[in-house]
């Protein structure tokens, strides 16, 4: 058994001892706890969060701006650095929110670029590969982009995390949208980042008729559009945690 | 169903060049993947070549496209000429033309039937998905145009590609080695150089036929049956057994299904199992230009199938390996069919992916195939009766490529 193994390991002991009624809230809307599996640590974050500040970078397309919500302060990057400010009261946060409608990876690769050189960031959150799904773009570019966007995160001394594409029917049946997902997981896998399964977390609310946005009556829509994105904060929150806790449990990984 | 299947009497029946009937399997089983993975969130999807390979049914339909051409064609090239051979090539390039606008028709259709039952037209503002609502007389050019190609419908568009690359190295089919390394030669230079046919919506075609054209003509050289001269027996184009290579390719092909099956395992796993250098290689076999890859893959397959399968393997014959062989024998109408079923069967998982969906679609659409190809050969069986008997030479040899439900592609 590997140390990361035994954290694991731990991690799950000290989840069985917690009071029942904690774990039975189902933290993350229900979404099952294999799928928030960083998979990676995330010590740069963890280094920061001991120091007292996190400095949050999110990038990608129009999702991340929480379009169809109740207004900005709904929108999933908002919604986690409330969480997160609420979960560690005295943790000085910095959140900078960078999305555009129909953005594809080149697109937040050059927002990342802007950002970085302004100053650095201990996470960045890295939302991709909608819209190239949709318009059927080269994967290839994705990858190409992806590699080097994420090697630059990483020589600012940052930590990454991946977020695919969200759960659509339309999607799924008008696009390959398996391919680019298929990539950006291989990607993820490459550079040791975490992944936020989106789609998976999205299509299993779906499929439990927790969160479907898609089926959401009209008149329901907007409160439908802001519990999606609260439900995706306190999962990204979930992941977070663990890949912090992984990083604990294993300082020297780098 | 037997007596509609081509070759399929006793393998002692007829004496000369058999049909193949191992190529006519594998083509229909290829064709039937096809349409399965061209529903998403099909759940037999998972047991298609993709998830077990590096490579997957469209390596597969191309490799026997180009063998089934280098058969058709280059057998008219030799009994009727270049001129008579290229006629009907283009004949064919102009066939498969019109049913990729059909089938572009039908998909817009498609597109908008779902996005009016799902309610999502401020989704497909979002995504600037619209394209055809918002410039929809540039969108109908461009499509004719063979530049924008919606997703799923980029198979067609590569193959009329290729054929269109075939008409002028009709020729070359008799000096394989030169077709091959001129196409070999050009696969390079297009990897290396980046270059790739443009698309509307930007990039380059999801597959580009510059590059898979190598896969085409490979196919094309393994399919051409020379004319023997008088007295000698024909020296088709052959890689013989070696039970090195033979090793060698069942080594690949076992790699290639260790690396597909542990980047599906759960991420968590993944990133045990899979190290970095790895992923960062299987994140670079890319599809759109035929990684390396993904074609010394389908090729190790094809090596060991055809020296694994004997070509009189009696269960080519068998009750169940019947109806692919009949899709197979009929590749392009079960093709066309094969894509506009999907259509329908995606509109279905749409309402439901739940498994009584799943089955009614497979099935329905399987057997919807089947039917085709049963049609195409009943037709082909009373067109015959119907016309005089053909002279020796002309029963020996492939027929003429032309109709639909020809063998050819």
């Amino acid at each position: 058994m590997t140390r990361r193994s035994w954290s694991r390991l731990l991690l799950l002991l000290s989840l069985c001892l917690l009071p029942h009624g904690l774990a039975a809230q189902a933290p993350a809307c229900g979404a099952p706890a294999e799928l928030l599996e960083p998979g990676a640590p995330l010590p740069a974050v963890a280094r920061a969060a001991a120091a007292g500040a996190l400095r949050v970078l999110v990038v990608g397309s129009a999702s991340v701006l929480g379009p169809g919500t109740s207004g900005p302060a709904a929108a999933w990057p908002a919604r986690l650095e409330a969480m997160l400010a609420a979960r560690r009261p005295g943790l000085r946060l910095e959140f900078v929110v960078r999305g555009q409608r129909a953005a594809t990876a080149q697109d937040s690769a050059a927002l990342l670029r802007e950002e970085l050189a302004k100053h650095g960031f201990d996470l960045v959150l890295w939302q991709t590969g909608t819209v190239e799904a949709a318009r059927g773009l080269e994967v290839e570019e994705m990858v190409e982009t992806l590699h080097a966007g994420l090697d630059k995160v990483r020589a600012a001394g940052g930590d990454a995390v991946l977020i695919d594409p969200q759960f659509s029917r339309f999607l799924r049946t008008n696009s390959n949208v398996d391919a680019y997902r298929e990539a950006i997981r291989l990607v993820a896998a490459a550079h040791a980042v975490p992944l936020f399964r989106r789609y998976e977390v999205m299509r299993h609310w779906a499929d439990a008729e927790e969160v479907d946005l898609e089926r959401a009556p009209r008149e329901a829509k907007v409160a439908t559009a802001d519990k999606l994105n609260d439900c995706l904060a306190k999962a990204l929150v979930l992941l977070l945690r663990q890949a912090v806790a992984e990083a604990k449990a294993t300082p020297a990984s780098r | 169903m037997r007596s509609l299947v081509r070759g399929a009497e006793s393998p002692a029946a007829r004496t000369g060049r058999r049909r193949d009937l191992r190529v006519d399997l594998f083509r229909g089983l290829a064709l039937s993947c096809i349409f399965i993975d061209h529903v998403p969130g099909n759940w037999l999807g998972l047991l298609t070549l993709r998830n077990i390979a590096l490579c997957d049914a469209t390596e597969a339909f191309v490799l026997l496209a180009g063998y089934a051409a280098g058969l058709a064609y280059g057998s008219e090239l030799d009994r009727r000429g270049f001129t008579f051979a290229a006629a009907s090539l283009a004949r064919r390039i102009g066939t498969l033309y019109v049913a990729h606008i059909f089938l572009f028709v039908v998909f817009t259709a498609q597109v908008g039937y779902s996005a009016a039952a799902l309610d999502t037209t401020a989704y497909l503002d979002e995504l600037h998905l619209d394209v055809f609502a918002e410039q929809p007389y540039l969108a109908l050019l461009q499509a004719l145009l063979l530049r924008f190609q919606p997703a799923f419908l980029d198979i067609l568009p590569l193959y009329i590609v290729l054929l269109m690359l075939l008409l002028p190295a009709l020729p070359l089919l008799r000096v394989p080695g030169l077709l091959l390394g001129l196409s070999a030669g050009l696969y390079l230079a297009v990897r290396l150089a980046d270059v790739n046919l443009p698309s509307w919506t930007g990039g380059g075609w999801f597959f580009n036929p510059l590059a898979w054209q190598f896969l085409f003509f490979i196919g094309c050289a393994l399919g051409y049956v020379p004319r023997p001269p008088e007295g000698r027996p024909a020296g088709r184009l052959a890689v013989p057994f070696h039970p090195a290579l033979a090793v060698l390719a069942g080594l690949l092909l076992l790699l290639g299904a260790a690396a597909s099956l542990i980047t599906q395992a759960e991420s968590d796993t993944t990133a045990l199992l899979l190290p970095e250098r790895v992923a960062e290689l299987l994140s670079a076999v890319d599809k759109t230009g035929l990684h390396p890859l993904r074609l010394v893959s389908i090729l190790a397959l094809t090596y060991l199938l055809a020296h694994l399968v004997p070509i009189g393997a009696g269960w080519v014959r068998s009750r169940a390996a019947l109806p692919f062989v009949l899709m197979g024998q009929h590749g392009l109408p079960v093709f066309c069919v094969g894509i506009f079923l999907s259509f329908l069967g995606r509109l279905a998982l749409e309402l439901s992916d739940r498994w009584p969906m799943q089955l009614a679609v497979n099935l329905a659409g399987l057997a919807l195939l089947v039917g085709v190809g049963a049609i195409g050969a009943w037709y082909r069986l009373r067109e015959a009766a119907t016309r005089p008997p053909p002279g020796q030479d002309a029963a020996a040899l492939p027929r003429a490529a032309a109709s639909l439900t020809n063998s050819a592609p």
